[in-house]
């Protein structure tokens, strides 16, 4: 496990206004783990001894991948969805509920979308995951712990 | 559905409440309505009621918690699109207490000994507002996943999740300003939502989880701060559970009893005599919730302080 420095941060808020065009600021403290998964964290953590054998920490905020490319957990994307500008994919009522449920989708709108690219995934107001854009459909990243079966007309 | 209350539960009941044991079987006849908990962490109390209400939701707010509202609804409201996106949590209406009289503030720290799933937890991550620190500790490790699912879907970032026996995590030489012991209990004030508690009660299985409880409280006492609040709490209404567990950590743990107020609460006062036992008088500060105060499940909550 690694506290990244300021400067390490700054890099990966560059990494996030790059792939969505988002201006963020990270107030908190950002943790690097194992397989690059990076992980936000209360500054107060400053107050506490780590001496201490942990099994997690924090929130979990999303994967550093190769090339310079971030995949966002759902809370990541609730995080700089409202702040992103590009790489965003619309969904109507009946993709949205197929992506709950952990299918691919087709998008109702893309907004400044790179192909093969991360992108965040919008329904309404809500930002409710991550998937990948390929030529005519979204692949699904959603975790499978987290799918659900709904009717969204009727919720 | 017909249900078989067990001689010996019965037996212990009808002494403990007299002429309230009536208005328990009553309470038993139909299911209390669910309730659940507005996520702060990620919207507001209003947006999130206005969002509801639009799809027809009937909400009825609890009358002790701002953020708490009892749902009438037919469908599953754990297949919803604002519970996928952890806007609110399902959490029974009378475990939200603990939380409010352990009344935690952003930025200090805080333990809760049993954390797991994460129902208080949560909450106390939202009454903090995400600052500050938690240490959330179980020692089961398959309810260990729950919590940290449900700190992930609740956007909790304050929260440092342990594994261990909570009767041996005085050993991390840890100090705190809050603690919540929340501990594994008989369950029988659960009694109106889990009728399988009638199977799985017993006299000796009370008195085998009372020296557990002790063993706890006496755990988490010593990762107090001087001056720091310790909240214990049981959903059992057996008093080796409850007041006997408090009058050990009066007369042996050296903590007082403080007063509880919680606004809207219909509750008892701690017992002070139990068969012939004489307690601490102090106890009588503790709270006792049945099912029937408020028709929701009981609970046993005591405010310490070091």
């Amino acid at each position: 496990m690694i506290v990244l420095s300021e400067k390490r941060k700054r890099e990966i808020e560059e990494l996030i206004k790059k792939n969505y065009g988002a201006d963020i600021k990270f107030e908190d403290i950002l943790i690097k783990t194992s397989k690059n998964k990076l992980w936000l964290v209360s500054r107060d953590l400053k107050r506490i001894k780590l001496n201490f054998r942990f099994n997690s920490i924090g929130l979990y905020f999303g994967k550093l991948k190769r090339n310079n490319k971030i995949k966002l957990s759902i809370e990541g994307c609730q995080i700089i969805g409202p702040k992103a500008t590009r790489n965003i994919v619309v969904l109507d009522e009946e993709e949205a509920k197929k992506f709950l449920e952990g299918l691919n989708v087709k998008p109702k709108e893309k907004i400044d979308c790179e192909v093969n690219n991360f992108v965040l995934v919008k329904f309404g107001e809500d930002f409710i995951g991550c998937g990948i854009l390929r030529e005519d459909y979204v692949e699904n990243l959603l975790p499978k712990t987290r799918r659900i079966y709904l009717d969204i007309r009727k919720v | 559905m017909e249900i078989t209350i067990p001689k010996n539960f019965e037996r212990k009941f009808k002494e403990l409440l007299r002429d309230d044991w009536e208005k328990l079987i009553k309470c038993l006849e139909k299911r209390p309505l669910k309730s659940i908990r507005i996520n702060t962490l990620k919207i507001s109390k209003e947006k999130l009621i206005k969002r509801l209400k639009k799809k027809g939701w009937k909400l009825k707010k609890i009358p002790w918690i701002d953020i708490g509202f009892f749902v009438e609804r037919p469908e599953d409201i754990a297949r919803t699109l604002e519970f996928f996106l952890g806007y609110y949590y399902i959490q029974e209406a009378s475990s939200m207490i603990p939380p409010l009289v352990l009344n935690p503030k952003p930025g200090e720290l805080v333990l809760d000994l049993c954390a797991a799933p994460g129902s208080k937890t949560t909450q106390i991550a939202a009454m903090m507002e995400n600052k500050g620190i938690i240490v959330a500790n179980d020692d089961d490790i398959k309810r260990i996943r729950a919590l940290c699912s449900n700190l992930q879907k609740c956007g909790v970032k304050n929260c440092i999740v342990t594994v261990m026996d909570g009767r041996k995590f005085w050993r991390k030489g840890l100090k705190f300003d809050r603690i919540l012991v929340d501990v594994p209990c008989s369950g029988s004030g659960t009694i109106i939502t889990t009728y399988s508690i009638f199977k799985t009660w017993s006299q000796s299985l009370v008195l085998r989880l009372s020296k557990l409880q002790k063993q706890l409280l006496q755990s988490a006492s010593k990762c107090l701060k001087k001056d720091g609040i310790l909240v214990y709490s049981t959903c059992s209404m057996d008093p080796e559970e409850n007041e006997f567990v408090i009058d050990y950590a009066v007369k042996k743990l050296g903590l007082e009893i403080e007063e509880i107020k919680i606004k809207g609460l219909n509750h008892i006062n701690g017992l002070t005599e139990w068969r012939g036992k004489k307690l601490d008088r102090s106890i009588e500060k503790c709270i006792r919730i049945h099912p029937y105060h408020n028709f929701t499940e009981g609970f046993f909550i005591a405010r310490l302080r070091r």
